[in-house]
Order: C-alpha cells, then sequence, then structure tokens
C-alpha cells in the first residue's frame, strides 16, 4: 500500500472535467484508487464518489493505492494533479 | 464500449449536453444528440431517437438520457423500431439529464457494462453540488 500526499492546484479543482480525467486514469490500474480529504473517503475509481468529494483548489489531499501496480499508479495519479490536468 | 444517446426537446440542448460530455470521453466513444423534431422544432421524435440509438450501439449496448415527459414516451417508442437483439441491450437512465449524461460517458469510458453506466447515471441524482 502507497500512500500520498498532494496539493490540488488547478484553478477549478478535481470537479468535472478534472474528475474525470482521474477517474480514467486510476481504473487504467489494477490497483485499489481511494482520495481521503475533508474527513471523507472517496472511491478513486468511481467519477460520483469523486465529484461527490467537492474537491476545490488548495485543497490537500490523501491517495492510497494498492495492489500489484500501486507504485505506477500512485506516480501517475501524483504527476496528474501536479501537471493541473492540462489546464493553464 | 456502451454508446450514450441524449434525447431532448430540443435540439440545441441535446448537442450542448453532447459537446460537454466530449469533453470527458474516450476517444473511440459514441455519443449522440437526439434533439428536437425533424423540422428543428422543440419536441421528440421517435424515428431520430431509433436512428441515434442504432448508431451509438457499437456491440455494448446504449444508455438513453432523457429529459422531460414525452421524451421518456418517444424513447420507448424507438425502443419499438429496433431488432430484438439491440432492443435486450438498451435502457432509459431515470437521471438528470446533463448530469447523468455526463456521469455515464465517464462510467461507460471506463469499458463497464450497461447495468453499471446505467447505475452511475441514475446516481447523479443525488450529487450534491454545494
Amino acid at each position: 500500500m502507497i500512500e500520498i500526499q498532494v496539493t490540488i492546484t488547478n484553478t477549478s479543482g478535481l470537479h468535472a472535467r478534472p474528475a474525470a480525467q482521474f477517474v480514467q486514469k486510476a481504473a487504467t490500474f489494477k490497483s485499489k484508487v481511494k482520495i481521503a480529504a475533508n474527513n471523507k473517503v472517496a472511491d478513486g475509481k468511481s467519477i460520483l464518489a469523486v465529484m461527490s468529494m467537492g474537491l476545490k483548489q488548495n485543497t490537500q489531499i490523501t491517495i492510497t493505492t494498492e495492489g500489484e501496480d500501486e507504485k505506477e499508479c500512485s506516480k501517475a495519479l501524483e504527476d496528474m494533479i501536479k501537471s493541473n490536468f492540462g489546464e493553464e | 464500449m456502451v454508446g450514450v444517446v441524449i434525447v431532448s426537446h430540443s435540439q440545441k440542448v441535446a448537442e450542448g449536453i453532447r459537446e460537454m460530455a466530449l469533453q470527458m470521453s474516450a476517444p473511440e466513444q459514441k455519443i449522440i444528440a437526439a434533439g428536437g423534431m425533424a423540422d428543428g422544432g422543440i419536441g421528440t421524435d421517435a424515428f431520430q431517437v431509433s436512428e441515434a440509438i442504432i448508431s451509438a450501439n457499437t456491440g455494448d449496448g446504449v444508455a438513453v438520457m432523457v429529459d422531460l415527459g414525452s421524451a421518456v414516451l418517444s424513447t420507448e417508442t424507438a425502443f419499438e423500431f429496433l431488432d430484438e437483439e439491440l432492443r435486450a441491450k438498451v435502457q432509459i437512465a431515470d437521471a438528470p439529464i446533463l448530469e447523468g449524461a455526463i456521469s455515464a460517458v465517464v462510467e461507460a469510458s471506463l469499458g463497464s457494462a450497461l447495468a453499471a453506466v446505467i447505475a452511475t447515471a441514475e446516481g447523479a441524482r443525488t450529487l450534491n453540488k454545494c
């Protein structure tokens, strides 16, 4: 199991398009993905769960990955958030 | 991949929702708008809906998102125009049309089956916005 802390830096937060990108990336890995923030935990492969978190810019989240490709999965999700989901 | 059809009384609404959904879809994903009447007026057209369902199906079935009232009726009529094999693989989502369509498209992009796509679309009913 790998646990990382990342801060959401893109302007619109983890909503709509970024949330979709996150879930789509997570789903390409076999590992289980969980996002925790604001005392809530969401399944990182469920679009409804991720959107329901209402994660705004500057929120620190904890991503937990668990499975055979947890290392790659954790890295890919971290890179995606740090690159601001391709937003300006 | 499950296809998604958007049935609205307004052509602009259906196309606008499709445009938004395309922002979150996989490249090969089928999202078809079936809005308004053949003459561009407000209404729903069962024939247009059935054509949209046929175009949206790539073999894994189609989730249909509807707006109000007769959109459901037209879609049910459209189902009757389909051959039996396809009819067994189409379903209307009892969901808000925009939130449901976006959620359905993302779920379908993950390669989920029709039942999961419909469940996610319907789950969008309880999505809190603020």
